[in-house]
C-alpha cells in the first residue's frame, strides 16, 4: 500500500478525480485480497479459512491473535452478526498456522450484555469453551492512546489492552450497508474496540467527532491488522441493524483492510471512491483503484451483486 | 396481586452464583471492583457497594468509598476508572450513594456536577452554531435536557435515567426547585423518546425516520426514572416490560426490568429470576443482590 501510495502522488498532483494508475512507478507489491466463494455456513468453512490464512501467511507463529467479530443484536436468524462458525473456523486456522494464543474479543455498541448477546448469536453453542477464549472489550482495562492520524477531533482514546497487546488484530466484519457511511466492513468494525465502559452505549463520542474520520483514525491506530469480511449472507438496505439479509456467497480477506474494504464495496456495487472513510484512510484515490489491488481467487466481476441502498446513499452506487 | 411498593411478596430463594462473600473476595486491594477481572472501575464499585450496604457489610463498602473518593475529579465528577481524565455519566452512580457513605462534600459536588451537565444538543453554544449553519434545533432539546455518557456529546436514555434516580433521591433529602426542575425536564426528555411500540431504545425513537425497537434494559431503567409519572408512554412501556420479563434471559436486563416494574408496583409478587440466567459480571451480580434486598425492604434506589 505504501509503495502504491508513493506511485500515486504524482498522479494526484495533476488531478483530484479518480485517476488511472501510474504505470511508471517502481516495482510495487500490490496489496493482495482474496475473494473466495462460500455459499453457506457449513463445515467447508474450516478448510476455506485455512486456505485463506495459508495464502496470506500472516506472521503469527508463536504470537497472539485477537479475532474481532461484529456482534450487534440479539437476532440469531438475521444477518446482523458475524457468523460464529466463520469465527471458529478462523480461530482454528490461526492456531493451525502456529499462533500461540487466539482470543475472540468484541465490544458491542448497542447492547451492554455482551456475553448474552454472543449466546443468542450462537457463539456459545458453536465455539467450544467460548467464554474462556472471549474478552468483552467494553469492560477490558484500557490504555490511553493518541491516534496516529488526526482526521477526527479525537486527540486521545482509551483503548482495550487486549487489542493493544495483540500481535495481530483480525477484524472479522459482516458485509453490510450502513445508513451513515454507506458500507460497514472491516474498518468500521473497529468501532467495537472502543470501550463502552468509557464512552457509553452507543459510543456517541465517535459520532460527534465524525464517523468517517474516526474510522480512519482507528484504522491508523492499529498497526498489525488482517481483515476477513463475512459476505456469505450480508445485509442490504437500512443496515447495519434494520436491513434485510443479502446472500452474496463470498468471503473477502487480506492483510490490508483498506484494500479489502474497497474490494468488498465493488462486490456490493458501491463505488469505494465515494465512501468517505476509504478516501481519508487511503490518502489518495489510487490506493483504492481496482488496478492497484491484487485480487486472488475469484474476480470481482464473477461474484459482484448489488446491495440495495437507502435513498440517501443512491449516489455511491458503482456505475 | 403485585409486589413492589408494598414491600410484600413471598419469600424467595434466588439463585446467586456469587454471594456477598464472593463479592468481598473479588474486591481489589485498592478497595474498588473490576467489571470481571483487572483494575477497579467506578460503575462496578458503586453497585458492589450498594449490594454490600444492603447486606450490612459496611467495612468492605467503606473501602470502596475510599477508593471512589481517591479518584474524584476537581470538577466534582467521577471518571469511569483511575487514569481517565474526564468526568462522565458514572458521576450519577456515585451521587446515588448516600452522603453518609461518600461524605457530604463529595456527594454535594457530585450533585453539582450533574446539575451543571447536559447533552451537548441542549447547550447554548451548540444551538447557536447550528442556527448559524442554518440547521434546525428542536425546541425540546433546549427545554428538556438529558445527560450524556460523556460531556460534549448527546444525551441518552441510560445516563439520563441514572441521573434522574440520583437527583430524585437528593430531592427527597433536600427539596430544591432547581433539582425538581431538572428532574421534571429530564423526564420529558424520556417521554419524548419512547418507542412507538412501547419502551425505550438508547435514544431517538425514530433515527433517520425508521422506528427503533425497545431494549429490555433501557426500558427498565427509564421506567425506574419515571416512578410516579402517569403518561401513556409509561403504560405502554409497562406492557412491554412485562413481556420482556417473561422472555428475557439476560441478567443485566432482568435486573433493570425488576427495578422498573417495582417502581410502578408492577413486579409480579414473589418474582423469581428464571433458572439458567448467568450472572457474569460484578454489576450483574451486585444489582441482583440489590434488587433482591430492595424487594425485601432494603431499598438503595429510593431509600
Amino acid at each position: 500500500m505504501t509503495a502504491a501510495a508513493a506511485a500515486a502522488v504524482l498522479a494526484s498532483c495533476k488531478s483530484k478525480a479518480p485517476a488511472p494508475i501510474a504505470a511508471a512507478a517502481a516495482p510495487v507489491e500490490l496489496p493482495r485480497v482474496s475473494i473466495v466463494r462460500a455459499p453457506a455456513y457449513d463445515q467447508s468453512l474450516y478448510d476455506t479459512m485455512r486456505r485463506i490464512v495459508a495464502e496470506h501467511r500472516p506472521d503469527v507463529r508463536g504470537r497472539s491473535v485477537v479475532l474481532k467479530p461484529n456482534l450487534v443484536e440479539f437476532e440469531p436468524e438475521s444477518s446482523i452478526n458475524t457468523h460464529p462458525l466463520l469465527v471458529h473456523a478462523a480461530y482454528e486456522a490461526f492456531l493451525a498456522a502456529g499462533a500461540a494464543r487466539v482470543e475472540i474479543a468484541e465490544g458491542p455498541g448497542h447492547r451492554r450484555n455482551t456475553l448474552d448477546l454472543a449466546d443468542a448469536a450462537g457463539y456459545f453453542s458453536t465455539i467450544p469453551k467460548f467464554e474462556e477464549a472471549f474478552v468483552d472489550l467494553n469492560l477490558d482495562d484500557v490504555t490511553r492512546v493518541r491516534p496516529k492520524t488526526q482526521f477526527s477531533r479525537i486527540e486521545k482514546l482509551y483503548l482495550p489492552n487486549t487489542v493493544l497487546r495483540a500481535d495481530l488484530l483480525v477484524s472479522m466484519a459482516k458485509m453490510k450497508t450502513h445508513h451513515w457511511v454507506g458500507a460497514t466492513l472491516s474498518m468500521k468494525n473497529l468501532f467495537g474496540t472502543v470501550p463502552g465502559a468509557i464512552y457509553g452505549w452507543p459510543k456517541n463520542v465517535l459520532h460527534w467527532s465524525g464517523i468517517e474520520e474516526c474510522i480512519a483514525d482507528l484504522h491508523a491506530t492499529y498497526p498489525r491488522q488482517f481483515a476477513i469480511v463475512d459476505g456469505i449472507v450480508g445485509m442490504e438496505g437500512n443496515g447495519p441493524i434494520q436491513g434485510v439479509p443479502k446472500p452474496a456467497g463470498v468471503l473477502v480477506a487480506g492483510g490490508d483492510p483498506i484494500a479489502v474494504d474497497a474490494t468488498c464495496c465493488r462486490i456490493m456495487r458501491i463505488d469505494p471512491v465515494r465512501i468517505g472513510y476509504l478516501r481519508l484512510a487511503s490518502g489518495n484515490l489510487n490506493d483504492i483503484a481496482e488496478q492497484n489491488i491484487a485480487q486472488v481467487g475469484e474476480s470481482i466481476r464473477t461474484v459482484a451483486t448489488p446491495f440495495a441502498l437507502i435513498p440517501e446513499f443512491q449516489g455511491v452506487r458503482l456505475v | 396481586m403485585k409486589a413492589g411498593e408494598s414491600g410484600t411478596g413471598a419469600p424467595r430463594q434466588p439463585w446467586h452464583p456469587m454471594s456477598i462473600a464472593t463479592l468481598i473476595n473479588k474486591q481489589n486491594r485498592d478497595g474498588g471492583w473490576s467489571y470481571v477481572r483487572g483494575g477497579s472501575w467506578t460503575e462496578p464499585t458503586v453497585y458492589a457497594m450498594m449490594a454490600l450496604l444492603s447486606a450490612g457489610e459496611t467495612p468492605a463498602a467503606e473501602q470502596g468509598a475510599a477508593w471512589l473518593r481517591s479518584i474524584a475529579r476537581r470538577d466534582g465528577g467521577w471518571p469511569p476508572c483511575a487514569g481517565v481524565d474526564q468526568s462522565t455519566w458514572v458521576t450519577g452512580l456515585v451521587a446515588l450513594l448516600d452522603p453518609e457513605v461518600m461524605g457530604d462534600t463529595a456527594h454535594r459536588r457530585a450533585v453539582g456536577w450533574l446539575l451543571g451537565t447536559t447533552g451537548e444538543e441542549s447547550t447554548t453554544i451548540y444551538r447557536l452554531r447550528e442556527w448559524l449553519l442554518g440547521n434546525a434545533t428542536p425546541e425540546g432539546d433546549r427545554k428538556f435536557p438529558g445527560w450524556p455518557w460523556v460531556p460534549g456529546t448527546a444525551a441518552w436514555v441510560g445516563p439520563t435515567s441514572i441521573s434522574i434516580l440520583a437527583l430524585e433521591k437528593e430531592y427527597r433529602r433536600h427539596p430544591a426547585s432547581r433539582v425538581r426542575e431538572r428532574i421534571d425536564a429530564a423526564r420529558q426528555f424520556l417521554l419524548g423518546r419512547a418507542c412507538d411500540e412501547g419502551g425505550w431504545n438508547h435514544g431517538s425513537s425514530r433515527p433517520l425516520g425508521y422506528p427503533s425497537r425497545p431494549y429490555p434494559e433501557t426500558t427498565g431503567l427509564a421506567l425506574a426514572a419515571l416512578r410516579g409519572v402517569r403518561a401513556p408512554q409509561v403504560g405502554q412501556a409497562l406492557t412491554m416490560a412485562h413481556r420482556f420479563l417473561d422472555e428475557c434471559r439476560s441478567a443485566d436486563a432482568l435486573n433493570w426490568l425488576r427495578l422498573g416494574l417495582r417502581a410502578h408496583g408492577e413486579l409480579p409478587a414473589g418474582y423469581c429470576t428464571p433458572s439458567g440466567v448467568e450472572y457474569r459480571t460484578i454489576p450483574e451480580t451486585s444489582l441482583d443482590l440489590v434488587m433482591t434486598a430492595a424487594e425485601q425492604g432494603h431499598d438503595c434506589f429510593w431509600g
